[in-house]
């Protein structure tokens, strides 16, 4: 057999082929089936908040913060609940991240507030003496991308059956129901009614006056991402 | 072409020397750039506040893991297979013009997609997947760019003179093969711009995956993009540079079969390493550790095989600072395999997930071994391609010392700030509370982060040391006239 | 059979076939020492050390269409 093959330079390549293919097979397809399940209190991204998701991912968070609370007494004590499989059921991509520059922001939106984080990302080292997490200062006059947003809630709920407009099973025997516009207009007012919630708690006088106009900065959508974040 | 003689041809090859040394100089730079912003965050706003969005943190790091990857190393791979593979195969690129003519396609369809990552990563343009950053259209691109290098890859096997394919040609084929079946799973997504009937950005597209499973392909496309990228490529090199450098036959060439069939079983298992204490099912989580502690094995298959090639002729070490950075590479290697095993023991992993441990043990493995070796091959290829002598061997000697210690100073500042933030983070007082809070484990690490700033950088003026030694080689020196044997020709 | 299951059995079966694979492997190197074609294992090194256009390839191409 292996004299036969010595001899085969073709039949080589797909061995080495068949060799590391092999682990992947075995290892990941069969979980699909299985992990994809949302659990209980999972809702599917609102427009704005997936707007604000792309605002997080264009600014790469996920280089310095993490997603994934593991189950360690030191990581409950200070992030909450470690994370379970089903919660992340609407993530794509998902974004546990590989390095913990700054703390997890896992359930972010338990402990912090919209007006902490309009400071914060103004000038985190006002808010935490000592921060090395650089001023996102730009999010303040650029505007969100609430098309793209919309575009891929449309692709996820054809393609993966997302259940927007129908009622999702909160953890306290509840329902609740994320909306997406039939049309871009529509998905636009309702990104905007979100908007408007937000800078209600906000300070910044050139944010406030771009949502009243009709636009969203980034810093809006990025704010309603985090709060999202339980 | 009757009358002359047959020649190897290294077009293609110089061609991708030269993006070897721009885009480390550049992907380097950015390193540099990245560890002062960890140390002093005013370095975020280096060019002022109006640029701070395209020269922060956040926008940078994308940049620098894809430029030394995809730039740097990628270039060396491909630059030393336009170079080994003609020669191990004993056939010249200039006897099929096919395959010149896919070799150069290559090379200018490559640096079209380098332009088009780098204008997208600057402009925030990313799927975040590490080391999958580009959006759908590049994708393609990489794509026919990697077919381009496999038509080339076996266009030449194809018609070769030496029938059986020496064990480099091997590594190159898996790293063909490896790279093309994660990098196609791992990025299976859908323009939203055309599921949704043309809303939005064109370029947008979202994961065929979601969550835990997007976890699972993307670190099994992570890891292996380590495995196919960064170590089975570099071992393809050493294999061929260091005893054709040093004259010296393999130690043992059935030893080099074995360890590629070994590597080849094991690694992909090893990929659940990354997920430890994750979401991803426990058995999956067990295997990645069991199997990364099998993987010493075959590693240190190929890097013990290299330092027992060495054996008898040790002084040709101290003699040659060529075979210095060799031997130090595959030093560096066994030291990376050793510690990578022991990261992904599960108890350790606790602690050194999500820390500057993982970034100290990924830089002594870059640095120490795919940085050095790279550089070491580009140097003994440049007095064969260009036909002259290295310009300056005390100016690769001083290169050598600057950059061992660069790396040194680099790996050990980031294991004391690794297990100093691991072991802050989960410390508890008397009282079972939290004894720090979060910012206590950052404003702690500023020591280490300055320190691994200044080992970066002296890694990046060794660099520079080399791209300058290599420029006044083709530039400066007299022509040699035969081809040359073993070891290669220095100046002063 | 659950699918968790018949992973487990799929995983040990090629596992254990691939063991057996390599460890053939390694006996047919050391026992044989020579490939298909009679040349010592050892022998493929000069493929590196005599690489130059014009030197002997350690097994030619040509030979096989002599034959
Ligand atoms: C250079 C790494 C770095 C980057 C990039 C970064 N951060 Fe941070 N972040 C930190 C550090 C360090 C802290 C802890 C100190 C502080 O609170 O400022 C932190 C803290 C935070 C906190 C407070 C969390 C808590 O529990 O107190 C939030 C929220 C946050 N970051 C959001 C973001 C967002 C959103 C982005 C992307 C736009 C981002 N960060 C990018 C380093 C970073
Ligand atoms: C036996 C071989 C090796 C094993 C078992 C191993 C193991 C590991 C482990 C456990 C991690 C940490 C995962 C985490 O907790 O986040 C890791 C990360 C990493 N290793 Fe290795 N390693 C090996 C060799 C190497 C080599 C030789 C290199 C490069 C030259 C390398 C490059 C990397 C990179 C780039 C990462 C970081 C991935 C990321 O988080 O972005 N490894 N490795
Ligand atoms: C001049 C030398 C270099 C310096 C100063 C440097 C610096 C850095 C810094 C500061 C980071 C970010 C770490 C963090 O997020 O905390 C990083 C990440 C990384 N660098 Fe480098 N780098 C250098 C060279 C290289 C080279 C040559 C390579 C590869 C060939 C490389 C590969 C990587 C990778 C893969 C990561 C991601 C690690 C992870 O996610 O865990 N670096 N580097």
């Amino acid at each position: 057999m292996f004299h036969w093959l010595e001899k085969h330079p073709f039949f080589f390549a797909v061995g080495v082929f068949v060799t590391i293919a092999f682990a992947g097979l075995i290892e990941i397809l069969p979980n699909f089936a299985q992990a994809s399940r949302p659990v209980i209190g999972t809702a599917p991204y609102s427009t704005l908040e997936l707007a604000g998701r792309h605002v997080y991912i264009k600014n790469s968070c996920n280089a310095c913060h993490s997603q994934l609370v593991r189950p360690f007494k030191s990581e409950t004590d200070r992030y909450g609940h470690y994370s379970l499989s089903g919660e992340y059921a609407y993530d794509r991509p998902f974004l546990w991240g590989s390095k913990r520059t700054g703390p997890d922001l896992m359930r972010v939106g338990n402990y912090r507030t919209t007006d902490w984080h309009e400071n914060h990302m103004k000038d985190p080292a006002s808010v935490v003496p000592g921060s090395i997490m650089p001023a996102y200062k730009w999010m303040f006059t650029n505007n969100a991308d609430v098309d793209t947003a919309y575009a891929e809630q449309l692709t996820v709920a054809n393609a993966f059956s997302v259940p927007y407009n129908e009622p999702v099973p909160m953890k306290d025997g509840s329902t609740k129901i994320v909306k997406m516009g039939k049309n871009l207009a529509e998905a636009r007012a309702l990104a905007l009614a979100e908007a408007k919630e937000i800078v209600a708690d906000m300070k910044d006088q050139d944010v406030k006056d771009a949502v009243a106009r009709g636009e969203i900065p980034e810093i809006v959508a990025i704010i309603a991402y985090m709060n999202s974040l339980k | 072409m009757e009358n002359r003689p047959l020649e190897y041809d290294y077009t293609v090859a110089k061609m991708f020397m030269f993006t070897t040394i721009v885009l480390g100089i550049v992907g380097m730079l950015i390193g540099v750039i990245l560890a002062f912003q960890l140390a002093f965050p005013s370095v975020n706003t280096i060019l002022g506040e109006g640029l701070a969005e395209y020269t922060n943190f956040s926008r940078l790091r994308p940049l620098h893991t894809d430029a030394v990857i995809f730039g740097f190393t990628l270039s060396g791979i491909f630059a030393t297979w336009y170079y080994v593979g003609q020669r191990v195969l004993k056939v010249s690129m200039a006897e099929s013009g096919l395959l010149m003519f896919l070799g150069k396609l290559h090379f200018w369809l490559y640096l079209i997609v380098v332009a088009a990552v780098v204008v997208t990563l600057f402009m925030g343009i990313t799927t975040s997947k590490e080391y999958a950053e580009f959006e759908w259209p590049i994708d393609i691109a990489v794509v026919v760019v990697w077919v381009l290098w496999g038509m080339g890859l076996f266009g030449l096997i194809g018609i070769r003179r030496e029938k059986s394919l020496y064990i480099s040609i091997w590594y190159y084929i898996a790293t063909f093969l490896g790279i093309a079946m994660l990098y196609l799973f791992n990025n299976m997504e859908i323009p939203t711009y055309f599921a949704s009937g043309g809303i939005g950005s064109w370029w947008h597209s979202v994961s065929m995956y979601a969550g835990t499973n997007d976890a699972l392909v993307q670190w099994w496309y992570g890891h292996n993009a380590v495995a196919f990228g960064f170590t089975v490529p570099i071992v393809a090199m050493i294999y061929y540079f260091l005893p054709k450098e040093s004259g010296q036959a393999i130690y043992s060439y059935k030893l080099s079969l074995l360890s590629f069939w070994g590597l080849m079983f094991v690694y992909l298992w090893a990929g659940g390493h990354h997920l430890l204490y994750s979401t991803v099912p426990d058995w999956m989580q067990t295997m990645g550790s069991i199997f990364s502690v099998i993987l010493i094995l075959p590693s240190w298959g190929s890097a013990i095989n290299m330092l027992l090639t060495m054996k008898g002729e040790w002084q040709q070490v101290a003699a040659s600072p060529l075979i210095k950075f060799m031997i130090l590479a595959s030093t560096f290697y066994m030291f990376s395999t050793l510690e990578g095993p022991i990261q992904a023991i599960k108890s350790v992993n606790a602690i050194a997930h999500f820390t500057d441990w993982i970034v100290g043990h990924v830089h002594d493995g870059v640095l120490g071994w795919v940085g050095f070796m790279i550089m070491a091959s580009l140097f003994h290829m440049a007095p064969r391609v260009f036909k002259r002598e290295i310009y300056s061997k005390s100016l690769m000697a001083t290169q050598f010392w600057i950059q061992t210690l660069g790396v040194v100073l680099y790996f050990t500042s980031m294991w004391i700030a690794g297990i100093t933030q691991g072991m802050m983070w989960r410390a508890h007082d008397e009282f079972g509370n939290l004894a720090y809070s979060f910012i206590d484990t950052v404003t702690v690490l500023h020591p280490y982060y300055t320190i691994r700033g200044v080992g970066g950088l002296l890694y990046l003026v060794g660099f520079l040391m080399f791209a300058y030694n290599i420029y006044k080689t083709m530039s400066a020196r007299p022509v040699e006239e035969s081809e040359l044997q073993n070891a290669s020709p220095m100046g002063a | 059979m659950d699918i968790a299951e018949l992973q487990a059995y799929g995983y040990f079966a090629l596992t254990a076939t691939l063991v057996v694979v390599l460890y053939g492997y390694i006996y047919h190197l050391y026992s044989k020492k020579k490939d298909a074609d009679g040349h010592d294992y050892e022998d493929y090194s000069n493929m590196a050390l005599k690489d130059d256009i014009t030197d002997t390839p350690v097994s030619a191409v040509s030979d096989d269409k002599e034959k």
